[in-house]
C-alpha cells in the first residue's frame, strides 16, 4: 500500500515577462525561502530528503543539466535530485512524482522546485522554441506556432458544439481579473512590481477587439510567456503531522497521454471513456477525441477521480486551478474533467458556475491568462495555490482575501502539454 | 566580441547557430517520391488503416506497414489564419493552416492551405494537395489548395 502523503508548504516568486534582476536559480531560492519561512510550519532546510526539479526546455537558457545547478544552488548536495520534464505538463508531472516518492517510502520529505526564464530570448524565437516541441518533421516545418495548434482545435470546438468566440473572452476576463488580487500575477501593476504596464482589469469587449493571433484565438486569448518560480514541500504522514496542523493531502492522480500529431488521433464513434455520473446516450454520435477534445485530459481525471473515489466532480470538488494555456483549453478542459458534457463548456463559463463567486471557482489565482506561464513552474504554482486554498490562507499569501474560495475542502489541479499530448489531474483535500 | 545589452544587471548577448544532419529514415519515401509528382503513404493491412505522415511501423500492431499511393483530394476538417508565429515563419505571415480529410487516408494531415481568397475559407471545403517544383525536402513541399 502506498504511504499517505500531504503538501505542508508553498512558495512562489513574483512572475514577470522578464525578471531581468535575478539568475533562474535565485529565482529558485527565491521561491523555496518563501516555503520554508512564510509558511506556519515547523520544518528545517534540512530535514528535506530530496529534489523533484521540474523545468521545460534546455534551449532558453542554452544550459543542460540544469538541475545540478540548482541541486547546488539551494545547498541539497549530496541528496537524490532528479529531473522531471513534459512540456507543458512539466510541472504536474513533477508534483506527481513527488508524491510518487513519498508514498513508496524513497523520500519521507521532498521539495519539488518548478521554474523557467523564457525571456533571454526574444518572443518570436521563444515561440519558435515553444513550437519545436511540436512533431518537428511534420507539424514544424509548415509554420508550426501552438496558438496555432489550438486555434485549429479551437476552430473544430466550434464547428462540432457551437462554442462562440464570446464564451472563451468570458473566460479570460474571469482568469485576468481574478489575478488582480494575486500579487504574484503578471497582469498586476497594482500588486506585483515585475508586472506588465499595460496589466488590470479586462473587459469580454476588450477581449473581442484584441487583435487575432491565430483565428479564432486573439491575444487576449492567450496565456503568459513568464520568468518564475514554485516551490511546492511535500511529507509524509508520519513527518507531515510534525510539520504542520493544516496539511493538504493527495488522495487521488492520474496521467494521460496522446499522439503529438493531433491529426493522428482517433476519431472513434462514441469512444468517450465515461466517468461514474456520465450517460452513455449522451455521445452516442461523438466523435472522439478527433481536434476538438483532450482523451488525455479526460483520462488523467478518470484515474484521479477513480483513486479520490469521485463520483460527480461538479459536486464533490470545491475549486479547480486548471492549464489555461488558452481560452479555448479551458473550456475544453471543463469537458474533459466531467465538469459539464462534452460540447456545453462554453455554457459553463456564460452561467458563471466557474467565477470566483460561482459553484466551482476554476482558477481563482488567475490561472495561466492572468498570472504566468513560467513553463515548468506552471503545473507547480497550481499545487502551492491549492495547497493554500485548502489551508484558507490565500488572502495572505496573494494580499488580498478576495481570492480565498470560502470554505474549500476539495479540489483539483490539472497540467497540460502542448495539444494534450501529456495532461495530469491531482485531487488535494485538507 | 562579446556584445554588452545591459551593465547592471550585467546582461550580454549569446550567438547560437547549429546544423543537423536529420534522417528521415524509413519514410524517406514520401519525399523522394514527390520528384515524380506522387503523394506516397503508408498503410497497415494488418489492421487496414493508412497514415499521413507515414508510419513504418504501425501504432497499433506494431506490424511493418506498405507504402501506398493517394489521391491527395479531400476536405477541410479544420483552418485557423495566423497573424503571428515562431521567428522561423515571421516572414510568411498572414498565412493558414488546415486539418485535412483526405481520400483514402485515416488521420488528418496539417499542412498549409495557399489560397487567393483567405475569407472564403470553411470546414468541409475541397481541396486538393499540390506538389512543391522546387523541392527543400521538408513536409511544407506539400500543401492543400482549393478544388472546384
Ligand atoms: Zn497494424
Amino acid at each position: 500500500m502506498p504511504r499517505k502523503v500531504a503538501a505542508v508548504a508553498g512558495g512562489l516568486t513574483y512572475f514577470s515577462k522578464a525578471r531581468k534582476d535575478k539568475t533562474q536559480e535565485e529565482l529558485a531560492a527565491e521561491a523555496a525561502r518563501m516555503a520554508l519561512f512564510e509558511n506556519d510550519i515547523d520544518l528545517a532546510k534540512d530535514d528535506i530528503d530530496g529534489t523533484i526539479v521540474s523545468y521545460f526546455s534546455d534551449h532558453f537558457e542554452d544550459q543542460l543539466l540544469f538541475g545540478s545547478i540548482i541541486q547546488d544552488y539551494l545547498g541539497f548536495n549530496p541528496k537524490p535530485s532528479v529531473r522531471i520534464e513534459g512540456g507543458g505538463a512539466t510541472g504536474g508531472l513533477a508534483v506527481r512524482d513527488a508524491y510518487a516518492h513519498v508514498a513508496s517510502g524513497l523520500l519521507d520529505v521532498a521539495m519539488v522546485i518548478g521554474f523557467e526564464k523564457m525571456s533571454e530570448v526574444n518572443t518570436a524565437k521563444g515561440n519558435e522554441f515553444i513550437a519545436l516541441a511540436s512533431d518537428t518533421d511534420w507539424d514544424f516545418p509548415i509554420g508550426g506556432f501552438y496558438s496555432g495548434y489550438y486555434a485549429l482545435m479551437a476552430r473544430r470546438h466550434m464547428e462540432e458544439f457551437g462554442t462562440t468566440e464570446e464564451q472563451m473572452a468570458m473566460v479570460a476576463v474571469k482568469n485576468r481579473n481574478n489575478a488582480q488580487h494575486n500579487k504574484f500575477a503578471q497582469t498586476n501593476p497594482k500588486m506585483n512590481p515585475f508586472a506588465m504596464k499595460d496589466g488590470g482589469k479586462i473587459t469580454v469587449d476588450d477581449v473581442l477587439k484584441s487583435p487575432y493571433v491565430s483565428y479564432p484565438l486573439k491575444r487576449l486569448d492567450i496565456c503568459l510567456m513568464s520568468d518564475g518560480a514554485a516551490v511546492l514541500i511535500l511529507a509524509s504522514e508520519e513527518k507531515a503531522k510534525k510539520i504542520t496542523d493544516t496539511p493538504v493531502w493527495i488522495t487521488g492522480t492520474g496521467a494521460g497521454t496522446d499522439a503529438m500529431r493531433a491529426g493522428d488521433r482517433p476519431r472513434t464513434v462514441a469512444g468517450v471513456p465515461m466517468l461514474p455520473h456520465e450517460k452513455k446516450e449522451w455521445y452516442k454520435k461523438l466523435e472522439y477525441p478527433g481536434v476538438h477534445s483532450f482523451r488525455a485530459g479526460r483520462e488523467s481525471a478518470r484515474q484521479a477521480y477513480k483513486m479520490a473515489n469521485i463520483t460527480n466532480p461538479l459536486k464533490q470538488l470545491d475549486v479547480i486551478e486548471l492549464h489555461d494555456a488558452y481560452t479555448s483549453s479551458e473550456i475544453q478542459t471543463y469537458e474533459d474533467l466531467g465538469l459539464t458534457r462534452y460540447g456545453q463548456g462554453g455554457k459553463l463559463v456564460e452561467e458563471g458556475v466557474t467565477a470566483i463567486d460561482g459553484d466551482l471557482p476554476v482558477n481563482p489565482s488567475g490561472g495561466l491568462i492572468g498570472t504566468m506561464h513560467a513553463v515548468g513552474g506552471t503545473g507547480v504554482m497550481q499545487a502551492v495555490e491549492m495547497l493554500w486554498q485548502l489551508q484558507g490562507v490565500s488572502g495572505k499569501f496573494h494580499g488580498s482575501d478576495k481570492t480565498q474560495v470560502k470554505n474549500a475542502e476539495r479540489g483539483l489541479i490539472h497540467s497540460h502539454a502542448g495539444t494534450g499530448t501529456y495532461v495530469t489531474a491531482t485531487i488535494m483535500e485538507r | 566580441m562579446t556584445e554588452v545589452y545591459s551593465i547592471d544587471p550585467l546582461i550580454i548577448k549569446t550567438p547560437y547557430e547549429i546544423t543537423y544532419k536529420h534522417s528521415y529514415g524509413k519514410t524517406s519515401k514520401f519525399f523522394t517520391s514527390l520528384s515524380s509528382g506522387k503523394l506516397m503513404t503508408t498503410r497497415c493491412e494488418h489492421c487496414k488503416v493508412t497514415f499521413l505522415p507515414p508510419r513504418a511501423d504501425c501504432p497499433n500492431c506494431l506490424r511493418e506497414t506498405k507504402w501506398v499511393e493517394i489521391s491527395g483530394k479531400g476536405t477541410i476538417h479544420t483552418f485557423t489564419t495566423l497573424y503571428f508565429s515562431g521567428e522561423k515563419f515571421l516572414k510568411d505571415l498572414p498565412f493558414q493552416l488546415v486539418y485535412v480529410d483526405l481520400e483514402g487516408v485515416d488521420t488528418l494531415f496539417l499542412t498549409r492551405l495557399k489560397t487567393k481568397d483567405m475569407k472564403k475559407v470553411k470546414v468541409g471545403m475541397k481541396i486538393r494537395m499540390r506538389i512543391s517544383k522546387e523541392l527543400e525536402w521538408r513536409s511544407s513541399d506539400v500543401w492543400a489548395e482549393p478544388y472546384e
